[in-house]
């Protein structure tokens, strides 16, 4: 039986595995008609999967969360059987303010300490010194913020100002004086870097080793209702995830993401972030696809730290929407092997 | 009742806005983007955004930042309504209230805003069909032309071989038309 599906996505490089599985025909070798669905904002993707619009989506591993605790909307069921990436975001600063750090401290230009310094000397009159620009309010990329700023002695909150902008709009807004840092997921960050002079202080590998971040998110109601369907596609993304961390495939994946249907940015600049060093977006690699279940309780860890998970808020539907099972289950047809450990050791951050 | 529309797309807007105008008393008020200190200022009782405008989440923001903030509709419908606010999703239409509004008069103005959205999508559906028609119709007149010059016939009989042509391979009779004409520059030597 052909299951035609619609799946949305935001031009991200994470969206990798779901792009390479549809247009190297993982999909069609399932069985799956998949139709992918470019939308601008995550609320929107939220909106739709909860609708029973798309039967899954590209997401924002915090989004899933809050979506299936009802936090920022309708509880909604979200099931997660796979990790799209590690190693996306990073935290960027403005020409300016980045000159202003390397005043402030011209041995280590990129450390807290620098950005306190140059903050202290930006500040207003009235208000918040610095503006920064992350992608949603439940994201890794305003946890990413949050902690450099607390590193850096200051209130997140009263310190500086945090606004909201897609991750298209964040390199228009720099050069426009509108905001002085930010904190998105790649092409974009390499966009800011390329386009508006940013510099990037902090990745999301220095943050912690496996960050989560975006995560393959299906509708409940369908997985429920179409359970092999929900193991072949995620069988497919596997596959796909596996093709986009090797490393003799990344010039065709820049090429391919490259493509104004799909990421819609210049070639050389998604191709910067690919690879196999340390910092470089992992598909695969490290275990990164498989849904640690201790990735969601840092999630909800973080949540808790910024005020946005309520006291009434249930964290057991928190941790069980991520779904190591149907990890194993897709992964043993494939002979990949999967972690037996629902929780991985606590990662050293450097 | 304050109401702001946000859209990035001017005829739609003005498209809502007009059909909202209707409701008194509502004050509407469109813009394009959102400015966190204009949208404070202003104070809307209800927003109302295209879903696929790249402003979407600064609402999420908005509403974080303060319990007076608004919600989004697809909060506060849900529970009574089971099926409304999948019907504003499919129709491409997010809103975002202040809590306290009476729910039959958000629901109102929310189903004229939905029907102004499918309205604009059909003009545009139709548009594109216009267009196409009018480039096929082109197409088989030329194909015709090229008939009649080349098999010496007269006009009806021309479109009589079309028409047979179309018949014969199961296709719209425009594609046939196309074909032929690319087929005859082929023959002639056409490089384009």
């Amino acid at each position: 039986m052909k299951h035609a599906l619609d799946i949305g996505f935001v031009a991200l490089t994470d969206a990798a595995p779901l792009i390479v599985a549809r247009e190297r025909g993982f999909f069609a070798e399932e069985g799956l008609d998949v139709s992918l669905r470019r939308e601008v904002s995550w609320a929107t993707i939220r909106d739709k999967v909860a609708a029973g619009v798309y039967q899954g989506a590209h997401m924002l591993a915090p989004m899933a969360i809050a979506t299936s605790c009802g936090i920022g909307s309708e509880p909604a069921g979200v099931v997660v059987p796979l990790s799209l990436n590690a190693n996306s975001a990073a935290l960027g600063v403005s020409a300016r303010l980045s000159e202003s750090m390397a005043a402030a401290d011209p041995v280590n230009p990129r450390s807290p300490a620098a950005f306190a310094s140059a903050v202290a000397r930006h500040r207003a009159p009235r208000g918040p010194a610095v503006s920064f620009g992350v992608v949603f309010p439940y994201s890794l990329h305003n946890y990413m913020l949050r902690n450099w700023a607390v590193a850096a002695g200051l209130d997140p909150d009263r310190d500086m100002r945090i606004v909201i902008a897609p991750p298209t709009s964040i390199a228009a807004r720099l050069r426009a004086g509108e905001i002085d840092g930010f904190c998105v997921g790649a092409p974009w960050s390499a966009v800011c870097e390329a386009k508006a002079g940013a510099s990037i202080v902090l990745t999301a590998a220095e943050l912690r080793i496996g960050a989560p971040d975006k995560v393959l998110g299906l509708s409940q109601t369908w997985a429920d209702a179409e359970p092999e369907a929900a193991i072949a596609f995620t069988r497919a993304v596997i596959r796909a995830g596996l093709w986009a961390d090797a490393s003799e495939n990344s010039d065709e994946l820049a090429a391919l993401l490259s493509r104004p249907n799909h990421v819609d940015a210049p070639k050389e600049l998604i191709a910067r972030g690919l690879g196999t060093a340390p910092a470089s977006i992992a598909f695969a690699r490290n275990a990164t696809a498989f849904p640690w279940r201790s990735d969601a309780l840092w999630i909800v860890d973080q949540m808790r730290t910024w005020g946005q998970f309520p006291a009434n808020a249930d964290s057991s539907a928190a941790i069980g929407c991520y779904r190591p099972d149907m990890f194993r289950e897709a992964a043993s047809a494939l002979g990949v092997s999967a972690p037996p450990e629902d929780t991985r050791p606590e990662p050293a951050s450097s | 009742m304050r109401l702001l529309v946000v859209d990035p797309d001017p005829a739609r807007a003005a498209l809502v806005a007009e059909g909202l105008a209707d409701l008194s008393p509502l004050e509407v008020r469109r813009t394009a983007s959102i400015n966190e200190a204009e949208v404070a200022a202003y104070a809307p009782d209800l927003i109302i955004v295209a879903s696929d405008s790249p402003d979407r989440d600064v609402l999420e923001s908005l509403r974080e930042a303060t319990q007076s903030n608004p919600k989004p509709i697809v909060m506060f419908v849900d529970r009574s309504e089971p099926g409304f606010a999948q019907q504003a999703v499919r129709a491409g239409v997010a809103a975002y209230i202040v809590d306290g509004l009476h729910p039959a008069r958000v629901r109102s103005i929310l189903e004229v805003a939905m029907t102004r959205f499918q309205l604009m999508q059909q003009l545009r559906t139709d548009l594109a069909k216009a267009q196409s028609d009018l480039a096929a119709r082109k197409t088989i007149e030329r194909a015709k032309g090229l008939l009649m010059k080349e098999r010496n016939v007269e006009e009806p009989e021309a479109y009589a071989i079309l028409r047979k042509l179309a018949m014969n391979s199961g296709r719209p009779i425009g594609a046939v038309a196309s074909d032929l004409l690319a087929f005859a520059g082929v023959l002639k030597g056409d490089k384009s």
